[in-house]
């Protein structure tokens, strides 16, 4: 059930060039969450910044939530600097998740940017086969620790080649389908737009079938404001409630020309 | 200890407490079942519904600003027959009374919602009609400007119906209290006080606006002073019920519509911020109430004094 909480922060530090990890004890916040849900974050116990900030589970087990964040715009700025022991309110588990299995199918995770938390859920609570990350260069990269969980087959791309292949995640995904066959892949997504829009390009083209955990600005999170629509087969509908993960044939973005 | 007595009495209709939630903030059904006890709320406010389905707006729809936020939906909603199928029978189980929010682009539309609304009178104890969205092409403060307009569909509405009728307005219309005089006479019971003021906001690397809309309708506490204002003045002039809204975050919020006159205090964007939000106020009052030794809310209304 979903729930409102207000919980004290145990830690909140730097992962690296890239994220943050904040973490916080609550056993209603954290139990029954799947991989792809979100939260809907309190910043600061005034009215400023004015709206909650949209984050997905990193982790949960039970009684500990952990997010990754990094730093975007000023709410996750002042974030960043909120220091242990002080408390935000947290609205969770929402949305709908991922799938944790594809029939005869291996899954293949693509992750960029905000999509690496949720994904490394997915890949460490379920039986992925390969994980995909995209980043700029290898300070960006996770530690091997925040990685140490995961089952499947890891494969870093950066774009200056610093760390794993060189280029885009698309780059692996490719030589991955090239390796694996088309119809044997199942791909799930989650990451910055342009990325996002790669691999349901490569996908579609391929007859891949797959899901993506997608972006909106939100307000209220539960589906009252209509603020974050996403085009879908059926009109706009929310990605708040309906979503964020979406299959790709339920996508106007994932067919061709957008 | 007894504690004060929060009902209030608007038309024959009896609310338990003064709160209840501006039409769009609350979703169309049970959205915020799992925060909130609907049957704690004095009345529940719809999300505005017209005759024919409207997908609204294009993306984006909503924009976060210093105090508040935009938004331009477009009174997206699956239009009077859904609301009569699925929606009425929802909160034909909550012993809350509803208020039915609608929009038209005529006052043929006015009388049709009404019409079919009257028919559920054992659910729908109200209706709101809202006359201001800054969104919509048709109707809204774009189409009811000319006053005879605003006028034609109070009346349709009226001629269908006994219910307590409510006029949404905004200082988009024009001179509230000239129109507030208007829509009375055309038949109002009272007014709503106030709907989101049309603002805008540019991202200036792009430079273009945020909103597909270009414009939307501006919410939370940077509107507060103005609603409040308004309450204030028309109630001075009118002595009919008000439900106000604008910027209503905490009990403190709704104390000063309170005390400025309002008889019902609708709570808005703050529920997108604080899913528990109305009964957080419900609490502050009854706090204030017994810091105060207040007996009733209504002794509390419209107590506002100058120094």
């Amino acid at each position: 059930m979903r729930t409102d909480e207000t919980v004290l922060i145990e830690t909140n530090r730097r992962v690296n060039e890239k994220y943050f990890k904040l973490t916080f004890l609550s056993p209603r916040l954290a139990r029954g969450v799947k991989p792809g849900q979100f939260m809907q974050v309190k910043i600061t116990p005034v009215f400023d910044p004015f709206l909650r900030r949209p984050f997905s589970y990193f982790r949960a087990d039970g009684k500990r939530v952990e997010m990754l964040y990094e730093v975007l715009g000023r709410g996750t700025a002042i974030l960043s600097q909120r220091a242990p022991g002080s408390s935000l309110k947290v609205m969770g588990p929402l949305g709908k998740p991922f799938n944790a299995k594809a029939k005869g199918k291996k899954r293949v995770l693509v992750a960029g940017g905000v999509g690496v938390p949720p994904l490394v859920f997915l890949a460490e609570t379920s039986k992925a086969d390969y994980l995909l990350i995209g980043t700029k260069s290898k300070a960006e990269v996770l530690p091997k620790r925040e990685l140490a969980k995961v089952q499947a087959k890891i494969l870093y791309s950066t774009n200056d080649g610093s760390y794993g292949t060189k280029g885009f995640v698309t780059v692996l995904l490719e030589q991955l389908i090239a390796k694996e066959g088309q119809e044997n892949l199942y791909i799930q997504t989650c990451g910055p737009t342009v990325m996002m829009k790669a691999v349901m390009e490569a996908a579609r083209r391929h007859g891949i079938p797959g899901e993506a955990s997608m972006e909106e600005t939100m307000a209220c999170g539960v589906g009252t404001c209509l603020g974050c629509m996403i085009k879908t087969d059926k009109g706009w509908t929310t990605c708040c409630t309906e979503g964020p993960v979406f299959s790709f044939d339920r996508l106007e973005c994932a067919h061709a020309g957008h | 200890m007894p504690g004060i007595d929060l009902s209030v009495t608007v038309k024959g209709l009896t609310f338990r407490n003064p709160i209840t939630v501006a039409s769009g903030t609350f979703g169309t059904t049970g959205e915020y079942s799992d925060f909130v006890d609907y049957e704690k709320l004095g009345a529940i406010i719809t999300k505005t519904v017209t005759v024919k389905p409207r997908a609204g707006n294009p993306m984006p729809r909503i924009f976060e600003t210093t105090g508040g936020m935009l938004n331009a939906i477009g009174l997206q909603n699956k239009g009077i027959e859904d609301f009569i199928e699925h929606k009425i029978p929802y909160f034909a189980k909550i012993k809350t009374p509803l208020i039915a929010n609608i929009a038209g682009e005529n006052e043929g539309d006015f009388s049709l919602l009404t019409r079919m609304l009257h028919k559920h009178k054992n659910v729908v104890k109200a209706i709101e009609l809202n006359l201001s969205c800054p969104n919509v092409e048709k109707g809204g403060t774009h189409g009811m400007k000319k006053k005879a307009r605003m006028k034609d569909a109070v009346r349709a509405a009226r001629q269908e119906t006994d219910l307590p009728l409510f006029a949404k307005l905004s200082p988009e219309l024009g001179d509230v209290l000239e129109i507030a005089g208007d829509v009375l006479e055309a038949g109002a019971d009272g007014l709503s006080l106030i709907n989101t003021l049309k603002g805008m906001a540019i991202d200036i690397e792009k430079r273009r606006s945020r909103l597909a809309n270009i414009t939307g309708g501006l919410s939370g506490p940077a509107i507060k002073p103005i609603a409040l204002r308004y309450v204030y003045e028309v109630k001075k002039n009118y002595k009919v019920p008000v439900i106000a809204a604008g910027g209503i975050m905490t009990a403190s919020d709704a104390l000063e519509f309170i005390i400025a006159g309002a008889d019902m205090v609708a709570v808005g964007t703050a529920n997108f911020v604080n899913p528990r939000a109305t009964l957080d106020i419900l609490e502050g009052l009854r706090a204030y109430g017994v810091r105060h030794r207040l007996a009733r809310i209504a002794d509390l209304r419209g107590s506002f004094s100058h120094l």
